[in-house]
């Protein structure tokens, strides 16, 4: 506590600070940071979980970017789920908010219609849209054939996996409706009016208002819903088991079969450290690039 | 004389785009039935399946509406879906897990809100940062952790780690609600005698009381969606929990599609009545986690 104006800290405040934050201290160490290390540590290792734990190097890397057949589908099943789960929410969710901001009766009522789906059980859910999925007697295939087409295979072909479990993740993304439609009842009305003034029609208000002032909100969404969809497993868990050939074996799914299946830990907490690293390079994108899209009120740029 | 011709030009270019508005008002509301009606029919079509037999579920076209209410499903598939047991199970869990992140939460969001102490940006830092740290990493070395303890296969797994903040997320909402309670009222009670866990609990607790609904509630719908800790833990049949007696039940009824639809249907009801019961801080809550960085 030097004197250059600093604050002096309490001695009883700090006291009671730490007290109060002894069990979220606990959590960040315990349970987050210190696993994550062991993660790290335990990817250089070759271990069945009993014996003893051998020391590899990266071994367990160069095999999974060398010799597992299964990875690079893995790899590109996660990223094609993420991509599509993550735009096709985000677009959904924002139309419907859009539409929710107008004066339209029973707001509440829809709102609720919308949100309801992020409530449901997720194994319910996903076994309640594999019989609209069924190949025999499926909704899915019912309209299908009424239009004259001939059946197909949702869940038992290796392309159409992983976009129809995409188009479950979009319904369930009820939560981001509601988050949409705060940040757009907090659009400055005066931006509005001010632009009607100059003549400005509905669309053009859309484009340079309402899209520029929800920025901050799309990029927490964004953020928030790669990050989920890039660690999807409950599908591969609940339907799926990961097939047909990896249509649906993501990241997480491998990284679980081959802990607690197949027994190797050291390679499964690898795989985990890539998917550690491929969220991390998301993020840093999205973070690095945020500067420029984002709009913060009271700032001057263009 | 000119001005009145402004005037009645100015009033129906008005009303020209009112009635504009309100022809754009009618054409979002018939959108949004629509839209309605399409994100309700998986769970409508789920609904009328478990009242239907087999041979009526197989039939083609299939029929939009069951042919005959046959409620009598439930009671069968009651028979063999041992729906309470499960239902006990699950509540088991997320009832201490919910209660101990609430507590937990409002705790670490207080002092990070309104306390004053060294290393609290580092650790604030640490708190946020944790938020975009994938969970899956932990996974394992949890996992070895808890059967080292000798704990794998009961509950504590899936409840003692919630006693710990309830997560960053829901330590950070707490803190950003905190600091929209007027310190006067802190400092009334300080010059009354009141130390800080006293203030906690009879000033921001009360202030806040929305908000530790809405952690609870985000709380539960995460834990009840939350089935690969469920998977990874519990192996004993007794200890089940409804997603787990839903998965084994549907294993075992392979194509029974009719009593697939019926425990699916059942294990549906208590987030619907859940939902219903909390909609209100639901809406609240989440508005406010989306706004208030």
């Amino acid at each position: 506590m030097s004197k250059r104006g600093m604050i002096r800290y309490n001695r009883q405040e700090t006291r009671a600070a730490w007290l109060l934050l002894l069990p979220s201290v606990i959590g960040l160490i315990c349970i987050t940071y210190l696993p994550m290390l062991a993660s790290f540590a335990l990817s250089l290792f070759s271990w069945n979980g009993l014996g003893e734990m051998k020391f590899i190097g990266l071994d367990n890397y160069i095999r999974l970017f060398t010799n597992d057949s299964k990875f690079y589908g893995s790899l590109l099943t996660t990223l094609e789920y993420a991509g599509i789960s993550v735009l096709g929410s985000i677009v959904y969710s924002m139309i419907i908010a859009l539409l929710l901001n107008r004066k339209v009766p029973a707001r509440g009522f829809f709102r609720a219609v919308f949100y309801l789906p992020y409530v449901l059980p997720a194994l319910a859910v996903y076994l309640g849209w594999k019989w609209l999925y069924d190949f025999n007697h499926g909704f899915f295939n019912y309209v299908i054939k009424l239009a004259g087409g001939t059946s197909v295979k949702f869940l038992d072909s290796s392309a159409l996996v992983t976009p129809s479990l995409s188009l479950i993740a979009v319904w369930l993304s009820g939560n981001l409706i509601v988050i949409f439609l705060a940040g757009l009842q907090n659009v400055p009305r005066t931006y509005h009016e001010a632009a009607e003034i100059d003549g400005a029609n509905s669309w053009q208000r859309f484009w340079k208002i309402t899209i520029p002032c929800m920025t901050p909100i799309i990029f927490y969404n964004l953020l928030m819903s790669l990050v989920s969809n890039l660690q999807v497993i409950t599908p591969a868990l609940s339907l799926t088991k990961g097939g047909p050939g990896t249509g649906s074996y993501f990241m997480c799914y491998m990284l679980y079969t081959q802990a607690f299946k197949s027994h190797k830990y050291g390679y499964g907490s690898a795989i985990s450290v890539i998917l550690f690293v491929l969220i991390a390079i998301f993020t840093g994108i999205l973070f690095s690039t945020s500067g420029s899209w984002i709009f913060y009120e009271g700032d001057d740029r263009e | 004389m000119s001005q009145t011709v402004t005037g009645t030009a100015k009033s129906s270019r008005m009303a020209s785009r009112h009635r504009r508005e309100r022809a754009a008002d009618i054409i979002c509301l018939v959108l949004l039935i629509l839209l309605a009606l399409i994100v309700m029919f998986p769970i409508y079509w789920i609904f009328r399946s478990s009242l239907m037999s087999n041979a009526e579920l197989y039939a083609y076209p299939p029929a939009f509406l069951p042919p005959e209410w046959r409620f009598s499903n439930y009671t069968e598939t009651l028979k063999s879906f041992e729906y309470l047991h499960f239902l006990m199970n699950t509540m088991t869990i997320l009832v201490p897990a919910v209660l101990g992140a609430v507590v937990t939460a409002t705790m670490g969001g207080y002092a990070f809100a309104r306390l004053r102490f060294r290393g609290k940006k580092f650790l604030f830092t640490l708190c946020v940062g944790s938020m975009l740290l994938p969970s899956m990493v932990t996974l394992i070395p949890l996992f070895i952790a808890w059967s080292r303890l000798g704990l794998s296969n009961t509950y504590w797994p899936l409840i003692l780690p919630h006693f710990c903040g309830g997560g960053a997320f829901n330590i950070f909402l707490i803190r950003q609600f905190v600091k929209t309670v007027p310190r006067e009222l802190d400092e009334a009670a300080t010059i009354d005698g009141c130390g800080f866990f006293r203030i906690l609990v009879f000033i921001i607790v009360p202030a806040i009381k929305s908000a530790m609904i809405v952690v609870g509630l985000l709380k539960f719908i995460e834990l009840w969606n939350d089935l690969l800790q469920q998977v990874t833990y519990i192996t004993r049949r007794d200890k089940y929990t409804l997603a787990l007696g839903l998965n084994i039940f549907r294993g075992s009824f392979n194509d029974d599609w009719s009593s697939i639809m019926c425990a699916t249907c059942l294990s549906f009801i208590p987030g619907i009545v859940f939902y219903l019961l909390g909609q209100r801080y639901f809406v609240e809550g989440i508005v406010m986690t989306g706004m208030k960085n």
